[in-house]
Formats: structure tokens, sequence, C-alpha cells
């Protein structure tokens, strides 16, 4: 199940990433091919010479929207604040990376190495520039396949994010580790199965009175009310074995049995789980009490859904229990 | 009322690690553990489980990283936000409610991963989190008990640990929403 989820995930990432692709190409939502009119403007007059100086780029209002008219920007600004850099090859347009309106904010990302990187657009052919509005056409990078990049980069970014991730979850770690450990050995879980034990009692019907296997499974689930996970699971193993003795058909579990896992999967939670106040930090606080509130509701559903699900006919037939008084 | 339920919360909040911190400790001491060695064998596991969970961790977080570069992520809560939003549920969480019975870890990943995207404060944090917290991994524990005693025809087991753990999903909604909404 879980493989085909991941398995799920990661083809349909690339799926939807190449849909999204070959529609922007075939929609020519960027300017890969032609120019962009614009104006530019010197705000501190035009120097020839200077190999960068400011520049102000406006962009007119109706040629825009019908240029890119799926991206249709809400409010173009009056104008765009950048550097005009002379280089060997013609002179560059650099926009500060700002608002900028759509789709050149996508193509500033998409050929940005860095967040603040600006939008680099070469200026078409070499008209005569000078302090007032001058027409030009600017040539933007082409964007292709943007998303394909993006899933790829993504891939790459989490993976490192997730090895980072849980070495810094070491310290908590090792401190929640460290306090339920103090716990188990002080025989908290012990200390509580007493006055546990007799409500749990009608809760599994096929234990007898005063059979140990009902001691079990009352660690087993104090331990997990107390978050003591490393502890819980031998302990819910020896229930197991126990239940498993008062088994007549060793291959299929009884009511007690799926009674006892739904209760352990959906207990109520006092101490939350090490590895979540690893993840939350102080945050934990504050979801002690949605948590134990949310456990609440999910252990009274286990334990009506084990209890109501055994009264299924089909589920009374399968019963080991009924069977050994049928034979 | 509501009022003064968060209240409360809001106040005790300030309690419930420092009576962890203090609390273990001083009932250790009181049944005469030695706490401070005790304590030392334990936190050496922190390391171990750190490391343990980074197979898993890379595992679900790259996958659901490249799932919301695509796009795919934007699209599904689009297309579910609708239906969910009848029953008071957004979007957002679905992803947790899907992977949370089938890998501890990994669905440890997603939280971490929602905090990026929505920071810690945020109320979609807050329910994943405690869906994370208040639900197990249904699948792992059923495969791991049943299977130690070579139990083969699991019966209602399966059905009624996803019913628990649908119905800590939506109880988590609501009562994030309830305390801290």
């Amino acid at each position: 199940m879980l493989n085909y989820i991941w398995a799920g995930l990661i083809v349909f990432s690339l799926a939807f990433a190449l849909v999204t692709d070959v529609t922007e190409l075939v929609q020519d939502r960027f300017p890969n091919e032609s120019a962009v009119p614009a104006a530019v403007s010197f705000p501190e007059g035009y120097d020839a010479d200077a190999r960068r100086q400011p520049v102000r780029v406006t962009f007119d209002d109706e040629t825009y929207r019908s240029r890119f008219p799926d991206d249709a920007p809400d409010s173009l600004a009056s104008s765009y604040e950048g550097t005009l850099v002379q280089t060997r090859d013609g002179r560059q347009v650099r926009l500060d990376a700002g608002p900028l309106p759509e789709p050149l904010a996508t193509i500033r990302s998409f050929q940005a190495d860095e967040d603040g990187d600006p939008l680099r657009a070469r200026i078409d052919g070499s008209p005569r520039l000078d302090t007032g509005p001058v027409a030009v056409d600017l040539r933007f990078e082409p964007v292709r396949f943007r998303k394909m990049n993006d899933i790829a980069q993504a891939a790459l970014t989490f993976a490192e994010t997730a090895a980072s991730l849980a070495l810094g979850f070491i310290g908590i770690l090792g401190l929640m580790l460290g306090l339920v450990k103090i716990g188990e050995e002080a025989g908290l879980v012990r200390a509580l199965a007493r006055f546990v034990q007799p409500v749990l009692s009608p809760l599994f019907p096929g234990v007898p009175k005063d059979h140990p296997a009902l001691a079990n499974v009352t660690l087993n689930l104090l331990a997990n009310v107390f978050g003591l996970g490393n502890a819980a699971t031998p302990l819910g193993i020896k229930a197991m074995e126990d239940l498993q003795e008062l088994n007549p058909k060793k291959e299929t579990a009884t009511d007690d049995m799926v009674m006892l896992l739904a209760m352990n999967t959906s207990s109520v939670q006092l101490v939350p789980p090490s590895l979540l106040v690893a993840i939350m930090g102080l945050q934990i606080n504050q979801l002690f009490f949605s948590i134990t509130l949310a456990t609440l509701f999910s252990s009274i559903a286990g334990i009506l859904g084990a209890y109501g699900l055994s009264r299924l006919r089909r589920f009374r037939r399968s019963n080991p229990m009924l069977q050994r008084d049928d034979a | 009322m509501i009022e003064i339920l968060r209240d409360v919360v809001s106040v005790l909040s300030y309690f419930v690690l420092p009576s962890l911190l203090v609390g273990f400790p001083l009932y250790g001491l009181y049944k005469g553990v030695r706490v401070y060695e005790v304590f030392v064998e334990g936190a050496k596991e922190g390391f171990q489980v750190a490391v343990t969970i980074i197979p898993y961790l890379i595992a679900i977080l790259f996958a659901i990283g490249m799932f919301r570069a695509s796009g795919a992520m934007d699209f599904l809560v689009d297309v579910l936000d609708p239906v969910l939003a009848l029953i008071g549920i957004p979007a957002e969480v679905v992803p947790m409610g899907i992977i949370r019975p089938l890998t501890g870890s990994g669905s440890a990943g997603l939280v971490a991963d929602m905090i990026q995207q929505y920071g810690e404060d945020s109320l979609l944090v807050k329910m994943v989190a405690t869906m994370f917290g208040s639900t197990e991994t249904t699948f792992y524990v059923i495969a791991v008990y049943f299977g130690a005693v070579n139990i083969r025809e699991t019966r209602h087991a399966v059905p009624a640990g996803l019913f628990a753990d649908f119905i800590g999903f939506i109880a988590s909604v609501y009562v994030v929403k309830l305390l801290f909404g």
C-alpha cells in the first residue's frame, strides 16, 4: 500500500510537471521566441560610456496584457527599477527582484541562481538611448521545462533537509528518551496497572478473571498512554502471546486481540511522542491538550469500532472462540 | 465557554513540559531509581533514533517535495477543498491522514514539511501535529503484533484500526479549531 502511494507521489509529480511544462510551451506563455516591447528611461540621465547605470523600465498596459493574456496581471506598476549594463554582447537590463508582473516573475525565479538575483533581459538591436523614455524590445532568456527543473531541485533540497532535520532532533530526542527511561525504570506503568485493570476487564470478555493475560494487556496499554514506546512493543507482544494461549484457532485473531490492537493504535496519549517533541519544540506545550482530547475520541472510536465490528455476522462467523463452542 | 476553555489551556500549557521534566525524575527518585545514570542511558538512544529515521524522512520528504514543486499538491488542494470545506476540514491535512497509518517516521517528515510551508504557529501545523500525536502507525502495529504470534486471519483488525484513525483525524481538526481557532 505504502509502496503504491510513494511511487504514486513521484510518478504523479513527474506527469503533472510534464503536462504543465508542455502546456506552457504550447500556449507560448513565456516570450521564448519573441521580444517584449517596453520603454526605458534614465532617472539620472543617460551616460553612453557608463558600464552600469540605473534604469527605469515601463511596460505599456495594453500591449503587455495582449501579449500575456493568461497571466492577466492585476496591476502593472508604473515602472520597474533596474540596472543597465553594457556588455561586449550588447546592452543588458537587469530588473531588480522586487514584485515583477507574471510571467516575468517566473522567468526571474527560473534563471536566478539565488533568491535575490535580478531578472536579465537583452535589449534587441542597438537603439539610440537617451534620458527620456525610449522604446526598446527586451529579449528574455527562454523558459522551457521549468517544472521539470523544479521537481528535480525539490528532490535534492528535500533529501538534504531530511538528513539535517533528523540530526537536529538528536538533542531533544535524547532528552525525552532519557526522561521516559526514568519512568520505565521507576515502574510507573506497574504502579498504575492495578487501578486500570478492573476497568479494562469488561472489554476483554474472552480473558477469564485473574488470568495473567489481562495484566500484560493493561501494562501494554498504559505504556502507550505514557509514551513509553520502547517498553510498549515488547509488552504488547507479550500480551498477544497470552491471548494466543486462550485462542483455540491459532491462525485467526480473536475479538480480544483485535480489541487490543484497536486500543493500542488509538490510545490516549498523556506524554507526547518524543519525535513530535523534537519536531515541534516548545509548541508541544499547547499540543498536549489537543492530542489528549483527540485521542480521547479516537480511543472511544477504537473500542466501539472493534466491538461493533465483532458483532457483525461476518466477523461473528469467523470468531475462533464461538467456533469452539459450536464444535 | 470556549473562551474560558482556551484561557485554561493557554495557562496550563506553560506547565506541560516543566511537569514532565520534573515529574519523571522526581517520581524516579521516590522509587529509588538511580535517576542520573538511567537518564543518560536513555538519552544515548537519541542519536540512534535520529539516525534510524533519516532514510524514512528522506523517502517521504523528497517525494512530498516533488509533489509540491510540480504543482500537483496545489491542484489536489483545489480539487478537494470545496468538498472538504463542507465538513470544515482543510484539504492541506489530507496527505497526513493518508500517510499516518502507514509510516510513523514518514509522517513525522510530513509535519516537518508543513512547518516549513506554513510556519510552526499555523493551525494547519497544529492539526497535523495533533494527528501525528494522536494516532499510531496502524499497519505497522498490526504487522508486528500479529506477526509475533503468527496470526494470518486478522478479521476486523484493519477496519477497526482505520476507523479509530479516521475518527482521530477528524477529531484532531475540530479539537485544534476549538482550542486555538
